[in-house]
């Protein structure tokens, strides 16, 4: 085979690579996602607002302190998780019971004033995050890696793996899964409910805040990129099944991927419509995700 | 024509699981059909199947000698045959008068004539004092009623009770079963889902038994009473 | 015809008093712009007619069905860039971009409906959200129907005569006014009509329980779509209103979710499935949208002394709070949600239900 017969194939499997470390970081938000709702039943609106503000505490965190923004992971994974904690304490433990339009809705409000508090102190100019390595990248078999992907990438398997861990062979983790199961079973079993709806909320914001941390070497930072991760964390979740951990990383992958290629095969700007048309396909005829279970 | 139900062969299957089985019978015009068996023998699934909620595996659903399998449940309210719910479904921010102006809206499209109409089964149900309560504040007793109300106002020939009598006190179920024999008296067809036995014997001209999925028996009461295999499926549970 | 012999009937049983005052201020609004002579007050009363259709319409999908969805700017774009596109490029007149516009948006909604309705509860919602995403990036990414991000501008608004005789320049506030109030008044009767007819009755059933509205001989995908229709021509009213008057239109102010959320917001403030609760959300975010956006705030916090303007507050109030109007938003739904869910109506009305308890 010459070279220029190669090379279409190069561009593919390049693309591929590309989006399957892009998904990872997308499985890791919509894990996040996917737990909230397993666990209290909720869609959680504000999720990628919840990124941002991790996007933004791990840039001050590097051009305040300098602190580089994957090491930051270790400070930012306890704040968000206290903030997420905060949040469904003081606000989504009302509406646990409200109509799930109600509910939504007030997580849409949550959104706004996170992503608008941050325009007003930060305006939206873009911030750009670059690290030595930030255009960094390595060559493997051929194919041009970028490093900071590839980093996060890593980390957000050891992040996935040890959250499995967690939720299978902890006794907390089966308190989550068994409250995500049966609330009312679980209450009876001496599950102290609430105590599970906040901490997996805040399992679930210290997830998305760290998937801003992982993607801010290589993102613009402005306070409107919450709403798009949002919405894509949503593709993943209902790909995946809401509630399934496995779903959500599978998803998260798949969803990378189709946005990689669609990058390259059709344009930039149809990349997300692309997405969101899948997802509109996959809400109508696989309702209950690929895999078909709506579990954790 | 007197056979103004007929099922034959009806199945319907939940993944593996077979919640109706071959399950035939006719109901002729104007009696009262019980349907017993033990819980999760498949009776409210057959209800489900037979107005449309989703259509049967197998099988076919004569109304009227015409086949409705499979059609949308508002066109077999239209036909003529209405349900109740074994888990009462008010229309909880509407008024007793509005819930009941729904069904009546099922045949004429001005609200005048709706009104007329849902007065009527509010008189007939003895609930017209409470017609501008709001349908969330009524309890359990009167809910029932209501759902009552709500469906004779479509003008059913065929009328499908599911567990009306759930969870009332003596009192209140003497009064749904003078409904169900007022109903019968204007010549509308019931067949009644129920767990009281006493009251399936008064009120049933025949009885239909299910037990896990499949039809185990159907004769008159007397009969259904004295067949060991409904005693030792269902009856032997509880007092005789 | 029975929907007029209904409509006798019901005005017969309304109390005079309540007519008396409804006419007494419609008449009062009519005359309204020859009384005061201030375009300020006039622009203000437009944007309060503007919310009064956008919450009016979604009101009828969502209060009164209660299909709750969040992408409704779908159809005001499709109003605006209607009107726009046929003004701008094709130079047809705005009164007939307007029913392209309806057209367009009810084809819009007849697609979006065919997906979202299939879905309940929150499914439905992101999936109405997720649908107008996919209009506002084809509007970004088709630029050579729609200019894309640059947006398309109004130069002129042709003069509207009929016959040789003319009837408005479009150079004052004044023709804007009446439309918006007639579009106003228009909204405001449909939903009347909705509440008091059939087709009322099976929405509200839908939204109370589509189930058991289904047992009862309502087919709900019909009626969920008729109602999307409706609610779907007078949205894309709104936006070919909106899109005329402001004269500049892009897929960030007219498609996008917040928009939506506004949209959504005017009618839960009031109180949905309400008559009149789209009007008091409009009354109440159009004057502190304003009132921010004018700093007029901020200088009524420094003339009261409780903020010097040197002060670093100060300046950041002056410098940021016209801006802060989205942030108040979210401040309000979150409030709503959480205090207020049935709206500002439903808060008052339950208020005088315990205050009459409390003195029968």
């Amino acid at each position: 085979m010459d070279s220029s017969s190669l090379q279409p194939l190069l561009l593919f499997l390049q693309s591929l690579i590309s989006g399957i470390l892009v998904g990872g970081v997308y499985a890791l938000i919509g894990i996040g996602l996917t737990i909230i709702f397993g666990v209290m039943r909720i869609i959680n609106f504000a999720h990628g607002d919840i990124m941002m503000i991790g996007m933004y505490l791990t840039y001050n965190l590097f051009t305040l302190a300098g602190i580089d923004p994957f090491l930051s992971i270790v400070v930012c994974i306890p704040l968000m998780f206290l903030f997420g904690g905060l949040l469904q304490k003081v606000f989504i433990n009302r509406v646990l019971n409200a109509l799930p339009q109600n509910q939504i809705l007030l997580t849409i409000g949550l959104g706004l004033i996170m992503s608008n508090t941050m325009m007003l102190i930060y305006t939206s100019d873009y911030k750009i995050l670059t690290t030595e390595y930030s255009s960094g990248s390595f060559s493997l078999m051929g194919l041009s890696i970028s490093q900071p992907l590839a980093i996060s990438f890593v980390i957000t398997a050891v992040i996935t793996a040890f959250l499995y861990w967690f939720l299978m062979k902890t006794d907390m983790g089966q308190a989550i899964r068994a409250t995500a199961q049966d609330r009312q079973a679980a209450q009876l079993m001496g599950i102290n409910v609430k105590r599970m709806s906040i901490i997996a909320f805040g399992l679930g914001a210290a997830l998305a805040g760290t998937a801003g941390a992982l993607i801010a070497p290589t993102y613009y930072i402005f306070p409107q990129i919450g709403s798009s991760f949002t919405l894509k964390a949503f593709v993943i979740t209902v790909l995946g099944g809401m509630g399934s951990v496995i779903g959500a990383t599978l998803g998260g992958i798949l969803i990378g991927i189709a946005e990689s290629l669609g990058a390259v095969y059709i344009s930039s700007g149809w990349k997300e419509v692309l997405v969101y048309v899948i997802f509109l396909l996959a809400l109508l005829f696989k309702p209950s995700g690929l895999l078909g279970k709506s579990r954790m | 024509m007197n056979t103004i139900l007929e099922l034959r062969h009806v199945s319907k299957f939940f993944g593996g699981l077979a919640a109706n089985s071959d399950i035939s019978f006719a109901l002729e015009k104007g009696m009262i059909k019980g349907l017993i068996g033990p819980n999760g023998a498949g009776k409210t699934t057959l209800f489900n199947c037979m107005t449309g909620y989703y259509p049967p595996s197998h099988g076919e659903i004569l109304f009227k000698e015409t086949s409705i399998t499979g059609l949308r449940p508002d066109r077999v309210c239209r036909l003529g045959m209405a349900r109740t719910w074994q888990k009462v479904r008010p229309l909880v921010k509407m008024t007793v008068l509005d819930n009941v102006m729904v069904g009546a809206l099922c045949r004429v499209n001005s609200l005048v004539k709706a009104r007329e109409i849902a007065m009527e089964q509010l008189e007939v149900v003895k609930m017209a004092g409470k017609a501008r309560v709001i349908a969330g504040g009524l309890p359990i007793g009167e809910r029932k009623k209501l759902e009552v109300a709500r469906v004779l106002a479509t003008k059913p020939e065929l009328l499908l009770l599911d567990e009306v009598m759930g969870g009332l006190n003596p009192a209140e179920s003497e009064e749904i079963i003078r409904l169900i024999l007022e109903i019968k008296s204007r010549g509308i067809t019931q067949m009644v889902i129920e767990h009281d036995m006493k009251t399936i014997m008064r009120i049933s001209d025949r009885i239909v038994v299910l037990n896990s999925g499949e039809k185990l028996a159907e004769g008159a009461p007397a009969e259904i009473v004295a067949n060991q295999e409904v005693v030792d499926a269902y009856l032997g549970e509880s007092n005789a | 015809m029975s929907i007029i012999t209904e409509i006798i009937e019901t005005l017969k049983k309304t109390p005079p008093a309540r007519l008396l005052t409804f006419l007494a201020l419609t008449g009062a609004l009519f005359i309204f712009p020859q009384a005061v002579d201030s375009p300020y007050a006039l622009h203000i009363m437009i944007l309060v007619f503007l919310s009064v259709i956008m919450g009016g319409s979604w009101n009828i999908l969502g209060g009164y069905t209660g299909q709750y969805s969040v992408g409704h700017a779908a159809y005001f774009g499709a109003g605006a860039y209607a009107t726009m596109m046929m003004m701008q490029f094709r130079e047809i007149p705005p009164w007939f971009g307007m029913l392209a516009g309806v057209a367009a948006a009810i084809a819009a909604g007849l697609i979006i409906g065919s997906i979202c309705f299939r879905l309940r509860g929150p499914y439905f919602v992101l999936a109405s959200i997720a649908a107008t995403e996919i209009m506002r990036l084809s509007a970004l990414n088709l630029k050579d129907l729609t200019n894309g991000a640059e947006g398309i501008l109004a130069t002129e608004i042709p003069p509207l005569s009929i016959g040789s005789a003319l009837i408005t320049d479009f150079s004052s506030k004044a023709p804007f006014y009446y439309i918006g109030l007639v579009f106003a008044l228009a909204i405001i009767g449909v939903t009347w009509l909705v509440q008091h007819s059939k087709l009322g009755y099976c929405f509200q059933a839908i939204r109370e329980d589509q189930d058991a509205a289904h047992s009862l001989g309502i087919n709900p995908g019909m009626y969920k779509q008729l109602s999307l229709t409706i609610s779907a021509a007078f949205t894309s009213l709104a936006g070919s209103f909106y899109a005329v008057y402001i004269g500049f239109i892009d897929p960030t102010t007219v498609l996008s979710l917040d928009m939506s959320v506004q949209i959504v917001l005017i009618c839960i403030i009031g109180g949905i499935g309400t008559i009149f609760g789209p009007v008091v959300g409009a009354m109440v975010l159009v004057p502190l949208s304003e009132a921010l956006r004018s700093n007029l705030i901020t200088q009524t916090l420094i003339s009261a002394g409780l903020v010097s303007e040197e002060s670093p507050v100060g300046q950041f109030l002056k410098e940021n709070l016209a801006h802060a109007h989205v942030l108040i938003y979210g401040i309000l739904v979150v409030v709503v949600i959480l205090f207020m869910p049935e709206g500002v109506l439903g808060f008052l009305r339950k208020r005088l239900a315990e205050r009459g308890s409390k003195t029968a």
